[in-house]
């Protein structure tokens, strides 16, 4: 980087001071985080830790309590009219543990139908744009079939092509592979991989350790809805700090 | 037997059809046609609204269309008919034709049944899919045109024909305020001939089969080719696929 871009534009999401509860049950509690541009970070932590509570928030499919996020220099959980949260939506893209295929459209109308609808591109920009997508998550011969049709593995590659097709600058992955049959894990990821080559910033809540050692920059460990380590991958697996980090990866291991 | 009953057709065909026209309103089975027709093209987008405003965040939105849907289930359709055909003139003065009476409350009582099927293909479809439109960027009405109604709507075919199908049937309760529709005129037919009930009436009930099972069938062809779509079968030879689209049919 520059000296002389400004932190907005070094970081992609600024989470600041983020609290957020269901009653008296605190899930998160005043997080703090950034992530740069292009980088990959991977958020693991025991269930119930509020890792996907934490995504979810940044695109604001869940409300927080207090705190900020902002992404793009823009805070999303500031007031705002739902035309301006729908466009800030459609740059951040999001693939969920379900896939949430439209099981009515076929493969490329799943994948081209929002950018036709939300952004107004012409239909067959968006359908030629759909088909180049597919190709790079390795579907181009699946175009035409529906997603009934395909398997675990296949339908979450389409959800990620899906979510690439708004062009977003940033992805948002609520355990993308916990779904699956073991065998389908590994097209998903590499996948997953290939964006990150590519230099897509990426915030991933997975349990795919080795996943996150070979492609994360940093690893968020989360529990009790505190990020209570921040590290590389490399610090994270062979020298955890918190003894809490220590337990999740001995149990891990076993 | 048979011979009255082709004799009674024979003679007041033209009545059953078409009622007095053109020397008095249009009557008969076409006005049975027409009444249905509009009746169930009006009551089917007004189900959606009212379906999106049970479902809705605002309260205001919420609660006169809670209301209106319990009000109007909980009471037999014949009171409705007899309340707007002499409540409506003492209201407003005005003289609303009772074509009109009968079209209004049939649209609002089919469209308050309608809604609740609706409500439920739209709640039986989960977070999940408006999540991911969400997500995608799509606004609420975006999202529910594209995404949730396609699905929520083919879901529930079977209940909305359901309710075309009585829609129909209900055209019939219009008798009691005067609509010339068919059963008007088959009663007319009665009272002309007053020795053959059974046969005038078997003729009305063949009829209104014959209409409420071309809508079933129509019905269920539409839904069968949608099914096909969505499994990706077009084009295939329907003897060998049947077996295939049940199966996958359940999946989606």
């Amino acid at each position: 980087m520059t000296p002389s871009v400004s932190p907005q534009d070094v970081h992609a999401i600024r989470i600041s001071k983020v609290s957020k509860q269901y009653g008296d049950y605190q899930v998160l509690k005043e997080i703090d985080a950034e992530v740069a541009r292009g980088e990959v970070v991977v958020i693991c932590g025991p269930s119930g830790s509020g890792k996907s509570t934490l995504i979810r928030t940044i695109n604001r499919l869940e409300e927080i309590n207090s705190g900020a996020i902002s992404f793009d220099g823009q805070n999303i959980h500031a007031p705002m009219k739902t035309r301006e949260l729908n466009q800030l939506r459609s740059r951040i893209g999001f693939v969920f543990q379900s896939f949430n295929l439209f099981p009515h459209l076929s493969v490329v109308e799943n994948v081209s139908m929002s950018p036709v609808r939300v952004k107004g591109i012409a239909r067959d920009v968006a359908h030629d744009h759909a088909l180049r997508l597919l190709d790079r998550v390795g579907l181009a011969d699946k175009a035409n079939a529906y997603p009934g049709q395909l398997s675990g593995g296949q339908q979450q590659r389409v959800a990620i092509a899906r979510a690439l097709a708004m062009e977003p600058p940033v992805m948002l992955f609520d355990e993308p592979t916990s779904a699956l049959d073991p065998e389908m894990v590994g097209e998903v990821l590499a996948v997953m991989k290939s964006l990150a080559a590519d230099g897509m910033t990426m915030l991933c809540v997975t349990h795919e350790m080795g996943f996150a050692r070979d492609v994360a920059d940093r690893i968020w460990f989360i529990d009790a809805g505190q990020i209570i380590e921040m590290a590389t991958p490399e610090e994270f697996f062979t020298n955890p700090r918190h003894p809490r980090a220590q337990r999740f990866l001995a149990d891990l291991r076993h | 037997m048979i011979n009255d009953i082709i004799a009674i057709f024979h003679d007041y065909w033209l009545l059953l059809l078409i009622g007095q026209y053109p020397n008095g309103p249009l009557g008969g089975l076409a006005n049975t046609l027409i009444l249905s027709a509009l009746s169930i093209a009006l009551a089917f987008p007004l189900s959606i609204l009212l379906a999106l405003a049970r479902l809705s965040r605002w309260p205001f939105l919420r609660w006169p269309v809670t209301v209106l849907v319990y009000v109007t289930r909980g009471v037999p359709l014949l009171m409705l008919i007899l309340w707007s055909y002499f409540l409506v003139p003492l209201l407003t003065g005005a003289d609303v034709p009772s074509f009109v009476t009968m079209l209004t409350t049939l649209v609002v009582y089919q469209a308050a049944f309608l809604s609740e099927v609706v409500r439920a293909g739209i709640v039986a479809l989960g977070h999940g899919q408006m999540e991911a439109a969400k997500a995608l960027g799509h606004g609420y009405f975006g999202a529910m045109r594209f995404v949730i109604l396609p699905q929520a709507l083919y879901n529930m075919i079977p209940s909305i024909l359901s309710t075309f199908v009585s829609t129909i049937k209900d055209t019939t309760l219009g008798y009691v305020i005067n609509v010339p529709d068919l059963t008007f005129a088959a009663s007319q037919v009665n009272n002309q001939l007053l020795t053959q009930p059974f046969q005038v009436f078997l003729i009305l009930a063949v009829i209104y089969y014959a209409i409420c099972w071309s809508l079933t069938h129509v019905a269920y062809r539409l839904e069968r080719q949608i099914t096909r779509r969505r499994a990706g079968l077009n084009g295939v030879r329907p003897a060998a696929v049947i077996a295939p689209v049940k199966i996958i049919s359940e999946q989606l």
